[in-house]
C-alpha cells in the first residue's frame, strides 16, 4: 500500500514537473504547501496525493500545480509561501495542513495580495475578519460547527456532564474552546478538561482523573489513530459512559487500530465520510463519491480520507471562481488574483465534498449545518445517524 | 576587520536587497539566513568560545518574539518599543535560567537547556496571553516615519543591519578582557581563576549575551513573520541553530554566518531538487541533509570555516601605552606567605599531612621532595584551588584560609601550573593579557561598545613587556598550541607576572627547558627577587633549584622533613634518606 | 482529591512507563560511556521495532529489512575505503552477510506464523542491527572528535533515520498485539498482562547486562573502555570493537523496548524521539555512568510524569523537564569544583 502511495506521488510530481516545462502565458499557477512530512503527515499525505487528481484545465486555461512540503513546520510553510509567490508567481495558494502554519501564512498572502485557501481547521485562520484575512479562505469545517453537533447530540441523549481530553496542540485547543462555549450554552457541565499528546505512551493518569469527575460522557479531541488510546484506557478502567470523538479520527487507521475498543463511538464529520449512506437527493453525495472513486482508482480501495477531501475542496472552490476571474483579467496579474479572491468570496451554494458552501465577506468558510453529520462506529464501520 | 570594512558591510546590507533583478525569494532566504546567523553568533560565544552547549536558543528567541508580539499586538505599542522589551525580557529570563542552570557542568548543562527548551515550548503552547498553540497573529510590521516595512526587501535591510551589528558587537566582546575570560572557560578555567577571573560571571556573561542575541533575533522574526506560535521555538529548532554553528565552525565568528548560509541554502536546494527525483512526501530532504551533515563532520570536525580561513596576520603591539595600575610591592623582607599546619586529605589518602613554612618578600624559597610528596597539592592549597581540611594560609599577615583562587589573586598571588594550562584558542600574547584581568576595569557593556580601547592598549603593552622580559617576544602572535612544552611554562610565568603579583608560585618552571633557556629563566627569577617579589619554587631539577633558592623546604609523605639553606639541606640525613632511601 | 487506589494506579502507570525509559537509559549510558556519543537515534530504533512488530501479519516481509540491508551496504562502502584483506572480509560479513542472513531467516519464518513471541524476536532481529551499522557509518570515523561534534553527528543520524522511517512505515501509527490479554486484578491495582511483560523484560535485560559485564571478556573490555578509553587501548583492547559491541547492545535493548511498548500505545515513525529523550533525562540524572542509578532515575521520571499528567496534564512535560533541573543541580554540585571541560 505504501509503495503505491509513493509511486503515485512520484507520478504527481512528474506531472507537475512536466506542467512546469509547458507553462504558457495564460497558465494559471497554483502554489500548494501541504504537510507531507512531520507530525501532521498522516493528514498531509492524502492531501498531497489529491493534487494529482486536480484538473489540468479550467475554463479553457491551463492550470499548473506547484507543490511543496512544509514538514508541519510554521517557518517552512511561510518560506514556501514566499517561494511560491516570488519564485513561481502563483495566482493562489492552497495550504497548509496545520493551523499554526496556516495562520502564519495569512500575513504573507495578504502582503502579496494572493488569495489563499487553507486546508487546516482552526477558526483563527479566517476570523475575526480583517484586512489580512480578507485574502484567506478555508475548507475544513469550523470546530464550532462540529462542537455544536456534538452538543446537540448530547442534549438529545440527556447528558448533563462531560469530561474532555484533547491533544496538547492547536487542534485540541480549538476544540476545548469551542466545546466549552457550546456546552455552556446548552447547560452541560464540563467537569474536567485534560490534555494528552499524540506520542504519549500512557494516558492512565488523565483517564483516572476524568473518571473521578464522574462524567456521563467523555469527548476525546485528537486526530489520526492516537485518540484510540484514551478510549481504550477508559474501557480498561471500567468507564461505561458515552464516548464522543471528533472528525479528526475520521480515517480508516483509527478504526483499524481502535478495533473493538471504539465500537459505539459517536462523532461529527463532514458528509464525505459516509457519502454512500446519504440520500441521493443530497447534492454532496455525487461530488463526494466522484472524488472518492477517482482517488481510490489511483491509490487503492479504502485509501481515500476526509483530509484528502479537504484538499479537493480547496480545488473545487478555486475551480468555481476561475471562469469569472478569467473573464476579468489574465492569469499572473494582480487583477486576476483580486478577481479570483472576489470570485471565491462571491461563491453561493457551491457543492463540495464536505457540504454546500456559501461565502460572504465575513464568512470565508461558508459551511452551514449541512456540512456535518453525526456518525456512530458500528461493526468497525461508520454509520450515519439520522 | 577595520571599521571601514564593517561600514561597507552595513552599506551592503542596506543596498543589496534593492539590486534590480534580484529575485524576491532570494531576499526572503537572506532574511532567514540573517535571523539564523544572529542566533548562531550567540552560539559561537556560548558554545564555540565558552564551551557550553545550549539547545535552548530557539526557546530564548521565543521570549523576545513573544515579548514584542504581546506588546505590539495586545497593547498596541510601537514595534520599536518592542525591541528594548524583547532584549530586556530575554536578558531577565536568561539571568533567571542561568542562575539555576549554569552551575551545571558539561552534559548536565546541555541537558538542562533541553529541559528548559521543552518546558518553555509547552508554556508557550498553554498560556492564554500568548495565544496558546495558535499563537499571536496580526503583529504590526516595523515602520519608519509612517512607512510600514512590509516589503521583504525593507525587512532584509533591518535584518542585515541587525546581523552586522550583532557580529560587530560580538567581535568587540570577544576582543576584550571579557572575551579572553570567556575563551578561558574552555580548557583554561583553572588558570583563569588563578588570575582572578570569576568563572561564574564569565559563564553567565556568555549565556546572557547569547540569549540577548536570540531575543533580538526573535524580535526581528516576530515583525518579519507578523505571526508567532510555539513551533519555531521548540527543541528541534534549537538543535537546528546549534547545528548551524557547528557546521560553520563554532569557534569562529564567521562560522555562524557560514553555517546559517549553508544550512538554509542546502535545505532550500534539497527542497527544490529532491522531489523531482524521488517524489514528495518521502522526506528525502531530511535523509539527505542528515547524511550530508554526518559526512561533513567526518571531513571537517571543527566546521567549515577553519578550512576557508587564512591565518591571521600578526598584529602590531604598541608597547608605549601607559602602564596599568598595580598594587605597590610590599617592603623587602616582610612576611609574604605563611602556611600554618596545613592538612589535606582525599578520602583516605593524606596528600598533605602537616605543612608549615614562611615565605618573605624578596626571597626565593624552593619546595622540593620526591614524587608524591604532596608538593602540587600544597601549591593548590596555597593558591586557593583546593581548600585545606586543617590549618591556615596567611598572606601578608591576613588570614586567607578558605579563600577562592580569585581572592588569592586579588591579594597578590600569581602562579603557574605543572601541566601548563594555556588557553588554546588564544595567541601567546593574549594568554599573557589574560593575566591582567584584575588590573583592567572595562565592563562587558564597555567592551561591546568599544569603550575599552585605551585600557586594552595598556593591557597589551603590559603583556608585551612581560613577554619581552621572559624572552618570548618573538612568539607573541603564535598560537598557544604551537609552543614547545617548556615555552608554554614560560608563557605561564609571563601571564602570572602580568597580574602584577607580589607573591609568585611556580610549579616546575624549568622542566623541558634547554640549558640556555634555564639560564635565562634563572636570571629572570633573580631579577624578580631583587625587585622584592616573593617566589615559591617547586622544582625537580636539583641543580637549578640549589643554585637559585635562598632557602629550601623539603617534603616527604605530606610533611616537612627539612628546612634551611640549600647547602645545609643537601647534607641532611633525612633528605638523603627520602631521595635515595626508596632506591637503596 | 486523590484516593489510595488512584495513587496506586498512578504509581503503577509510572513504573511501567519508567521501565521503558530505564531500558533506554541503559542503552544510552552504555553507548555514551564507551563511545562518548549521545545516541539520539535510539528513539528511531524503538519506533522501528514497534512498527515492525505491529506490522507483522504473517504475509508481508517486514519493510524495515530493506532499510537494514541498505544501511549495511552504506556501512560496507564506508568501511571499504580503509579496510583491506581480512578486515575487509569481516566487514563484508558483518555489514552485508548479516543483514542478508537476517532477511533470509525472517522471510522463511514469517509465513510460519509462530505466534507473538516469535514475532517479537523477528522484530528485534530486523531492527537491532541498525545500531551497529549506524556506528560504522556515522560514529566510528568520528571516534576522536569532541562530544559536541558527536552529538551533532547523532542529530544528523536521527534526521536521516526519521526521514527513512516515514518512507518505510508511512505516516500512520500502528499498535501491536499484546503479549497477553490477561488482566491481573489485585484490589485497586489493575495490572494488564502487557505491564507485567514490560517489568519482567526490563528486569531480565538488566540482569542480562549485569551478567554480560561481570562474566564475559567482551563485557570486561566494554567496562574497561568505559572507565578509561586510552588506558584500555594501551592494554590492547580494540576500542572501536568495544564501540561496536556497545552499539549492538544498545540496538538490542532499544528494539526490545520498542516491541514492549508496541501494544501499549500507537507508535508513529517519529514517536521514539520523546521516549528516547526521557530515557536520556534518566541517563543524565544517573550521571551517564551508573546503570542502577539511571534505572532508578528512569522509574522516578515515569512516576513524576504520571503524577504530573494527573495534576496538570497540559503542563506535564513542563513539570517533568523543569523538575529534573534541581536534580541536575544537586548532582552537578556534588562532584564538581573548578573543572576544565574537554
Amino acid at each position: 500500500m505504501l509503495t503505491r502511495h509513493r509511486i503515485a506521488l512520484l507520478a504527481a510530481t512528474i506531472v507537475a514537473g512536466l506542467g512546469f516545462g509547458a507553462a504558457r502565458a495564460d497558465t494559471i499557477k497554483v502554489g500548494i504547501t501541504f504537510s507531507a512530512t512531520g507530525p501532521a503527515a498522516s493528514l498531509g499525505i492524502p492531501e498531497a496525493n489529491s493534487v494529482a487528481l486536480f484538473p489540468k484545465q479550467i475554463g479553457g486555461a491551463d492550470v499548473e500545480y506547484i507543490m511543496l512540503d512544509d514538514g508541519s513546520d510554521t517557518g517552512r510553510a511561510v518560506a514556501n509561501t514566499r517561494k511560491l509567490i516570488d519564485e513561481n508567481n502563483v495566482d493562489i495558494i492552497f495550504g497548509s495542513t496545520v493551523s499554526p502554519a496556516a495562520i502564519s501564512m495569512v500575513s504573507v498572502a495578504a502582503e502579496k495580495k494572493v488569495p489563499m485557501i487553507a486546508a487546516a481547521a482552526s477558526g483563527a485562520i479566517i476570523a475575526p475578519m480583517d484586512d489580512n484575512r480578507h485574502w484567506v479562505f478555508k475548507t475544513p469545517q469550523n470546530d464550532g460547527l462540529m462542537a455544536d453537533a456534538i452538543v446537540e447530540n448530547m442534549v438529545k441523549q440527556g447528558i448533563k456532564s462531560v469530561a474532555f481530553i484533547g491533544f496538547n496542540d492547536a487542534y485540541g485547543d480549538g476544540w476545548l474552546k469551542e466545546f466549552t462555549r457550546s456546552s455552556k450554552a446548552a447547560g452541560i457541565a464540563l467537569v474536567d478538561a485534560e490534555k494528552f499528546a499524540r506520542q504519549d505512551t500512557s494516558v492512565t493518569a488523565q483517564t483516572l482523573k476524568m473518571i473521578a469527575a464522574k462524567p456521563q460522557a467523555v469527548l476525546i479531541a485528537g486526530s489520526g489513530p492516537a485518540p484510540a488510546l484514551p478510549q481504550r484506557t477508559l474501557k480498561e478502567r471500567g468507564y461505561r459512559g458515552l464516548i464522543y470523538q471528533t472528525h479528526g479520527v475520521a480515517n480508516t487507521e483509527f478504526l483499524k487500530i481502535g478495533g473493538k475498543d471504539v465500537e459505539g463511538t459517536l462523532l461529527p464529520t463532514g458528509p464525505y465520510l459516509i457519502a454512500e449512506q446519504l440520500p441521493d437527493s443530497n447534492p454532496v453525495k455525487a461530488v463526494a463519491l466522484d472524488y472518492k472513486k477517482r482517488y481510490e482508482d489511483k491509490y487503492g480501495a479504502g485509501t481515500a480520507s476526509t483530509f484528502g477531501a479537504n484538499a479537493n475542496d480547496c480545488e473545487r472552490l478555486f475551480e468555481a471562481a476561475v471562469p469569472g476571474a478569467l473573464a476579468k483579467a489574465k492569469p499572473g496579474t494582480p487583477e486576476f488574483r483580486a478577481a479570483l479572491r472576489d470570485g471565491i468570496e462571491g461563491l453561493h451554494g457551491v457543492v463540495l465534498d464536505h457540504g454546500v458552501a456559501t461565502m460572504s465577506p465575513t464568512d470565508h468558510n461558508g459551511f452551514d449545518t449541512s456540512a456535518r453529520v453525526m456518525v456512530k462506529i458500528e461493526n468497525g464501520a461508520w454509520k450515519l445517524l439520522p | 576587520m577595520k571599521p571601514l570594512h564593517w561600514l561597507a558591510l552595513a552599506a551592503l546590507a542596506v543596498l543589496l536587497p534593492w539590486l534590480p533583478g534580484l529575485p524576491l525569494f532570494w531576499v526572503s532566504l537572506a532574511c532567514q539566513i540573517g535571523i539564523s546567523a544572529i542566533i548562531a553568533t550567540g552560539l559561537v560565544v556560548l558554545t564555540g568560545v565558552a564551551g557550553m552547549t545550549s539547545f535552548a536558543q530557539a526557546s530564548l528567541m521565543g521570549i523576545g518574539a513573544y515579548a514584542t508580539a504581546v506588546l505590539s499586538t495586545n497593547y498596541g505599542l510601537s514595534p520599536w518599543l518592542g525591541l528594548p522589551a524583547a532584549l530586556m525580557a530575554s536578558l531577565v529570563v536568561a539571568l533567571a535560567m542561568g542562575a539555576v542552570t549554569l552551575r551545571l557542568s558539561g552534559h548536565y548543562l546541555a541537558l538542562g537547556t533541553i529541559a528548559w527548551s521543552v518546558s518553555l515550548y509547552y508554556l508557550y503552547a498553554n498560556l492564554d496571553i500568548l495565544g496558546r498553540n495558535d499563537g499571536i497573529s496580526g503583529i504590526p510590521p516595523l515602520s519608519i516615519a509612517g512607512w510600514r516595512l512590509i516589503d521583504i526587501r525593507a525587512s532584509a535591510v533591518v535584518i542585515g543591519l541587525g546581523l552586522v551589528g550583532a557580529m560587530l558587537t560580538t567581535r568587540h566582546l570577544l576582543d576584550s578582557r571579557w572575551g579572553r575570560a570567556m575563551r578561558a572557560l574552555r580548557g583554561g578555567a583553572v588558570a583563569a581563576a588563578s588570575v582572578g577571573v570569576e568563572l561564574g560571571q564569565a559563564r553567565m556573561l556568555a549565556f546572557v549575551y547569547a540569549a540577548v542575541l536570540a531575543g533580538f533575533a526573535g524580535w526581528l522574526f516576530a515583525h518579519l513573520q507578523r505571526a508567532v506560535n510555539p513551533t519555531p521555538f521548540g527543541l528541534v529548532a534549537g538543535i537546528q541553530y546549534l547545528l548551524m554553528a557547528v557546521v560553520g565552525g563554532a569557534a569562529h565568528l564567521p562560522g555562524a554566518l557560514l553555517g546559517a548560509i549553508l544550512v538554509v541554502l542546502v535545505n532550500n536546494a534539497l527542497q527544490d531538487w529532491l522531489p523531482h527525483l524521488v517524489g514528495p512526501g518521502v522526506n528525502a530532504e531530511t535523509v539527505v541533509f542528515g547524511l550530508a551533515l554526518v559526512l561533513m563532520l567526518q571531513a571537517a570536525p571543527t566546521g567549515l570555516w577553519p578550512l576557508l580561513a587564512r591565518k591571521s596576520k600578526p598584529r602590531h603591539h604598541d608597547v608605549t601605552a601607559a602602564a596599568l595600575p598595580r598594587t605597590l610591592m610590599p617592603a623587602q623582607g616582610g612576611v609574604a606567605l605563611q602556611a600554618i599546619n596545613l592538612q589535606r586529605r582525599f578520602g583516605g589518602l593524606v596528600a598533605v599531612a602537616d605543612l608549615s613554612f614562611t615565605l618573605y618578600q624578596g626571597e626565593l624559597l624552593g619546595l622540593i621532595g620526591p614524587n608524591g610528596a604532596g608538593k602540587s597539592t600544597s601549591f593548590n592549597l596555597l593558591s586557593g584551588v583546593t581548600q585545606p581540611n586543617h590549618g591556615r594560609v596567611e598572606l601578608g599577615g591576613r588570614d586567607m584560609t578558605g579563600s577562592s583562587p580569585q581572592d588569592m589573586a586579588r591579594c597578590g598571588i600569581a602562579r603557574s601550573f605543572q601541566h601548563a594550562k594555556l588557553v588554546q584558542s588564544l595567541t601567546v600574547i593574549e594568554n599573557v593579557a589574560l593575566g591582567t584581568h584584575l588590573r583592567g576595569a572595562a565592563s562587558p557593556v564597555a567592551a561591546v561598545l568599544r569603550r575599552d580601547r585605551a585600557e586594552e592598549a595598556r593591557i597589551f603593552a603590559e603583556a608585551a613587556i612581560q613577554l619581552e622580559r621572559c624572552g618570548l617576544a618573538d612568539l607573541a602572535d603564535a598560537s598557544a598550541t604551537e609552543l614547545a612544552l617548556g615555552q608554554q611554562r614560560i608563557v605561564e610565568i609571563a601571564r602570572a607576572l602580568a597580574a602584577g603579583p607580589s607573591v609568585l608560585l611556580l610549579d616546575e618552571p624549568a622542566a623541558g627547558l634547554r640549558h640556555a633557556e634555564k639560564q635565562a629563566l634563572a636570571a629572570l627569577l633573580r631579577q624578580l627577587r631583587a625587585e622584592g617579589m616573593a617566589i615559591l619554587l617547586v622544582e625537580h631539577d636539583m641543580e637549578f633549584v640549589m643554585s637559585l633558592a635562598d632557602r629550601l623546604v623539603v617534603m616527604d609523605f605530606g610533611t616537612v622533613i627539612a628546612e634551611g639553606r640549600p647547602q645545609d639541606v643537601r647534607r641532611n640525613p633525612a633528605v638523603i634518606e627520602a631521595y635515595l632511601g626508596g632506591v637503596a | 482529591m486523590m484516593d489510595t487506589s488512584t495513587l496506586l494506579a498512578l504509581v503503577q502507570d509510572g513504573v511501567v512507563n519508567g521501565a521503558i525509559y530505564a531500558l533506554l537509559a541503559l542503552a544510552l549510558v552504555l553507548v555514551f560511556a564507551v563511545t562518548r556519543t549521545i545516541f539520539i537515534p535510539v528513539g528511531e530504533i524503538v519506533s522501528f521495532a514497534a512498527l515492525t512488530y505491529a506490522g507483522l501479519d504473517g504475509k508481508t516481509t517486514p519493510p524495515v529489512l530493506a532499510l537494514t540491508m541498505g544501511l549495511g551496504l552504506v556501512a560496507f562502502l564506508r568501511g571499504a575505503v580503509k579496510a583491506r584483506g581480512r578486515a575487509l572480509m569481516i566487514l563484508a560479513l558483518e555489514t552485508l552477510g548479516l543483514p542478508a542472513t537476517v532477511t533470509a531467516i525472517v522471510m522463511a519464518v514469517v509465513p510460519m506464523q509462530l505466534g507473538i513471541v516469535a514475532n517479537a524476536a523477528i522484530a528485534i532481529l530486523c531492527v537491532a542491527p541498525l545500531a551497529p551499522l549506524l556506528y560504522r557509518i556515522a560514529f566510528a570515523p568520528l571516534a576522536e572528535a569532541s562530544v559536541l561534534v558527536l552529538l551533532i553527528a547523532s542529530v544528523g543520524a536521527h534526521l536521516a533515520l526519521s526521514g527513512l522511517g516515514l518512507l518505510v512505515f508511512g505516516p500512520e501509527g500502528a499498535r501491536g498485539d499484546a503479549f497477553s490479554d490477561a488482566v491481573l486484578e489485585m484490589g485497586p491495582i489493575i495490572l494488564p498482562g502487557q505491564a507485567i511483560w514490560v517489568l519482567a523484560a526490563t528486569l531480565a535485560t538488566m540482569i542480562g547486562l549485569w551478567a554480560f559485564f561481570r562474566f564475559t571478556l567482551a563485557g570486561a573490555a566494554l567496562r574497561a573502555t568505559a572507565i578509561n578509553r586510552r588506558g584500555a587501548r594501551l592494554v590492547g583492547i580494540a576500542t572501536d570493537q568495544a564501540g561496536l559491541h556497545a552499539f549492538w547492545l544498545a540496538g538490542l535493548i532499544a528494539a526490545v523496548s520498542g516491541v514492549l511498548i508496541a501494544p501499549l500505545t500507537t507508535i508513529y515513525y517519529d514517536g521514539g524521539f520523546l521516549i528516547g529523550l526521557k530515557g536520556f533525562v534518566a541517563a543524565i540524572v544517573g550521571g551517564l555512568v551508573s546503570y542502577p542509578l539511571a534505572a532508578l532515575a528512569a522509574i522516578a521520571v515515569g512516576i513524576l510524569e504520571s503524577f504530573a499528567a494527573f495534576q496538570a496534564s497540559a503542563f506535564k512535560e513542563v513539570i517533568v523537564f523543569a523538575g529534573i533541573i534541581p536534580v541536575l543541580l544537586w548532582r552537578s554540585l556534588r562532584h564538581v569544583s573548578v573543572e576544565d571541560e574537554e
